[in-house]
């Protein structure tokens, strides 16, 4: 039997796609530029089916890919002739525990489907990625995603108290943050799909703020606004958002369908949520009025009522969106410098963007020093292509030599490869391959990912087999 | 004798030729941590001493990198001068060091709300079981470069590496902080701890105290701290003045509370299929076995 014959066997015949035609729906992630085809595209509709899924490639030796709704942005999700692995058809929640505040969830379930599940019992799932209306709690796991509201409420890996994981080689362990032993679920967040398969997650539900207040303040330079974020922080003040837009993003915002009255004329924008216990919220309120008014700020809005604040929070959300309509193409960037280095940072960014004649959108989470430089152009254009490459690598240069990092939130996938040794040495990257061994010695399940291969030493296995009947199960 | 590495580099010989050697190590912090030395007896003491003290502090990013070695009383001086603290603040007090802190994966009161210690460590230096430098995370409060070799060697007990560095997440010392005693006889004090951890204003910390613990100082009941803006703060002391009869307490109750804790043993993991991961991690990093061996195996 063909490997594809006896996926269906398992998963049944709609659900596996092997013609050319219906795999190129799965060419791509969120991230354009990329384009990998893989071999055979498997939608298993339970975990006992995903199971079977897995078991069946190990015994098959065949390289595989997870996927959620493929909207990563690191390339994280392609599959260069490997077999796909789509878990979006699990998207059961499966309970929601509102006295222990955590809810035991399918990978495919989609991100704000569980706020929404949760909002009867006055909860939510706090990781919030700006595509949370798309993204599966399963990629933001294996992402370790944060959001606009991680600065108060921390991101993914925060929030996973335990998960129920296939690993390649077909077997079940349970990974939970109660168990002794190491941190063995620590290790599997933000594993980019490289250690197995998520089968089922069990996480933490936030109580909803009782009063919500969104702040929008406008600086005329981009250098007020960014010592603002800072000052906020220093002053106590631990906001639920702290997140800047500059001039370029706030112009394709306002020129767009997702136009949120933002003053085009200003050099940068802060949007600022406080929330939680009505009492003394008003304070931290008037605190960031303050500060930023005395960092130069022309106007502060605040608003107050949902309609308002949905509205000035419209543009951040659609801002990759906006930038989308100012060129055919958009590279979408991710990383991190130390908080006090963003004014230098950002003037920096300037220059190479001048140096370059490319366009530099930057909206941000300001207040985690987490940026995204994003820069829209024309791929067909090679010489403008070329530029656009240049300046990349410059910026993340940029954020390297200032003590930052290559990536916040977005993941290290295919696009980020380039970068790992400027950031790690080769002996620390090896100890990354050689963890991603334990979970996955014979490197079947995303090839190729996150670590450069040639830094991965060939070894032998302490136990691995390849029948997949090395180790017991959890079950 | 006693093994004092003067550098990384020199740390790092040490254990490769003790990995040749098959010469059994036992990692040694401030060597405030007895139990350890009972489980890894027949091993040659490593001290770690020498990497001590502040590498890195910008107070406006609210982040710190400090050698391992340096004590949590150092820590909290010197964060202390900037109106900043770390939370870690683990049970057993002030005078072990940061680096065991992270080792070990020691909570302590501040934990429930201000998070544990894999949620403040943001990046690390080590030298694994076979010599290898690894510094993995970074010192940037959002980071998800590489596979998580920061995580792993949270809490693994010094069995996969010696650290050497820690970067650790900061917060500004709040505008008002109070401590609160609430004289409750057991069970009623584990319900108000439950109702305090889950209101909207939660304290900082919330913890039972036995009168016999704390050497006669309080009563039996709940040890509270509240923290935040005054108005927060206010408001928190209303509330616990309707639970109880609340009485004001010395905030250095916390340290002689934490000094009081019975010491944390590391745990095996339960089910069999995570003890083989936990096996096959150990040999990646620490294939001939020669660190903290006993620990955790
Ligand atoms: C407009 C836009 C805005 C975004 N904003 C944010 C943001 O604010 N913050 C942020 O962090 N990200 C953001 N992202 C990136 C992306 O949405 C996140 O990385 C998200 O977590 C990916 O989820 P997904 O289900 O689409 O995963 P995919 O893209 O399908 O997969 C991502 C990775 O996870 C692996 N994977 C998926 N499911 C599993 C599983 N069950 N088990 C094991 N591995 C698995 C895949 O192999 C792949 O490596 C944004 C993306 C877009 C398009």
């Amino acid at each position: 039997m063909s490997l594809a014959a006896s996926l269906r066997a398992i998963v049944g015949d709609t659900h596996v796609l092997d013609r050319p035609a219906e795999l190129l729906v799965y060419e791509s992630d969120g991230l354009p530029g990329y384009q990998r085809t893989p071999s055979v595209a498997v939608f298993p509709g339970t975990a006992d089916e995903a199971l079977a899924v897995v078991r069946t490639l190990a015994r098959a030796g065949v390289p595989f890919v997870p996927r959620g709704a493929g909207t990563g942005l690191s390339g994280g999700a392609l599959a260069d002739g490997a077999v796909l692995l789509g878990l979006n058809r699990l998207k059961r929640i499966i309970a929601i525990d509102p006295v222990r505040r955590v809810a035991r969830v399918e990978p495919g379930v989609v991100n704000v489907t569980l706020t929404k599940a949760a909002t009867p019992f006055g909860l939510h799932y706090a990781p919030d990625p700006s595509s949370q209306t798309a993204c599966t709690i399963g990629g933001n796991l294996a992402e370790n995603a944060g959001g606009p509201h991680c600065l108060k409420y921390g991101v993914t890996l925060n929030h996973v108290v335990a998960a129920k994981v296939a690993l390649p080689d077909g077997t079940v362990v349970e990974l939970d943050s109660d168990d002794g032993g190491y941190d063995l679920l620590g290790a599997f967040v933000g594993s980019e799909g490289c250690f197995g398969v998520a089968l089922e997650l069990t996480v933490k539900l936030t109580p909803n703020p009782e009063r919500i207040v969104t702040l929008l303040a406008d600086f005329t330079s981009i250098d007020d606004a960014a010592q603002t974020v800072s000052a906020i922080i220093a002053a106590g003040i631990l906001p639920a958002a702290l997140e800047m837009m500059d001039q370029a993003t706030v112009g394709a915002v306002e020129a767009s369908i997702y136009a949120a009255g933002y003053p085009t004329d200003a050099a940068a924008v802060l949007l600022v949520e406080v929330d939680g216990a009505t009492v003394g919220l008003d304070d931290d309120v008037q605190g960031v009025d303050g500060i930023c008014r005395a960092h130069g700020a022309r106007d502060v809005r605040i608003a107050t009522e949902p309609a308002a604040r949905a509205r000035l929070w419209q543009g951040r959300k659609k801002a990759f969106g906006a930038m989308g309509r100012l060129a055919p193409h958009l590279v979408v960037q991710d990383a991190v410098v130390p908080r006090t280095k963003l004014p230098a940072l950002l003037a920096r960014i300037a220059a190479i963007g001048d140096e370059n004649q490319v366009r530099v959108c930057n909206v941000f989470h300001a207040g985690d020093g987490n940026l995204h430089p994003n820069i829209p152009y024309n791929a067909n254009d090679r010489d403008e292509a070329a530029r656009v490459h240049v300046a990349m690598r410059q910026i993340m240069q940029a954020c390297i030599d200032a003590g930052g990092t290559i990536t916040g939130e977005h993941g290290v996938g295919l696009d980020k490869l380039p970068y790992m040794d400027a950031l790690f040495t080769p002996d620390t990257l090896d100890g990354m391959c050689r963890l991603r061994d334990v979970f996955d010695p014979l490197r079947r399940a995303n090839p190729g990912k996150v670590v450069p291969v040639r830094y991965c030493r060939e070894r032998r296995p302490a136990t691995a087999t390849t029948d997949g009947g090395r180790r017991t199960d959890d079950r | 004798m006693t093994l004092r590495p003067d550098s990384v580099a020199e740390l790092a010989a040490f254990i490769s030729d003790a990995a040749s050697a098959r010469r059994a190590l036992r990692l040694v912090g401030r060597g405030t941590w007895l139990d350890a030395d009972e489980a890894v007896r027949d091993a040659e003491p490593l001290a770690l001493t020498a990497f001590d003290g502040v590498i890195e502090y910008e107070p406006g990013d609210l982040t710190i990198t400090v050698g391992a070695a340096t004590t949590l009383a150092e820590l909290d001086a010197v964060t202390a001068a900037h109106h900043q603290w770390c939370p870690l603040a683990p049970w057993g007090g002030d005078t072990g060091s940061v680096g065991a802190t992270i080792s070990t994966a020691t909570s302590g009161p501040f934990s429930h709300a201000l998070g544990l210690p894999r949620d403040l460590v943001l990046g690390l230096e080590c030298v694994d079981g076979t010599g290898k430098v690894l510094r993995p995370g970074g010192r940037v409060v959002k980071n998800v470069a590489g596979f998580d070799l920061v995580r792993l060697m949270t809490g693994a007990w010094g069995t996969l590496g010696a650290i050497t560095r820690v970067s650790l997440r900061l917060r500004a010392r709040p505008a008002a902080d109070e401590t609160w005693h609430l004289p409750l006889d057991a069970t009623r004090a584990d319900e108000v701890q439950q109702e305090l951890r889950r209101s909207m204003t939660p304290p900082i910390a919330c913890e039972l105290v036995r009168e016999d613990q704390l050497s006669g100082a309080i009563a039996d009941g709940l040890l509270v701290r509240l923290a935040g803006n005054a108005a927060v703060v206010a408001a928190g002391r209303a509330d616990l003045q309707r639970r109880a009869d609340a009485r004001a307490a010395d905030g250095a109750l916390w340290t002689t509370l934490r000094e009081h804790a019975p010491s944390r043993v590391p745990r095996r993991p339960r089910s069999p299929a995570v003890q083989a991961l936990n096996r096959e991690v150990k040999h990646a990093f620490d294939p001939a076995g020669v660190l903290n061996p006993g620990i955790l195996q």
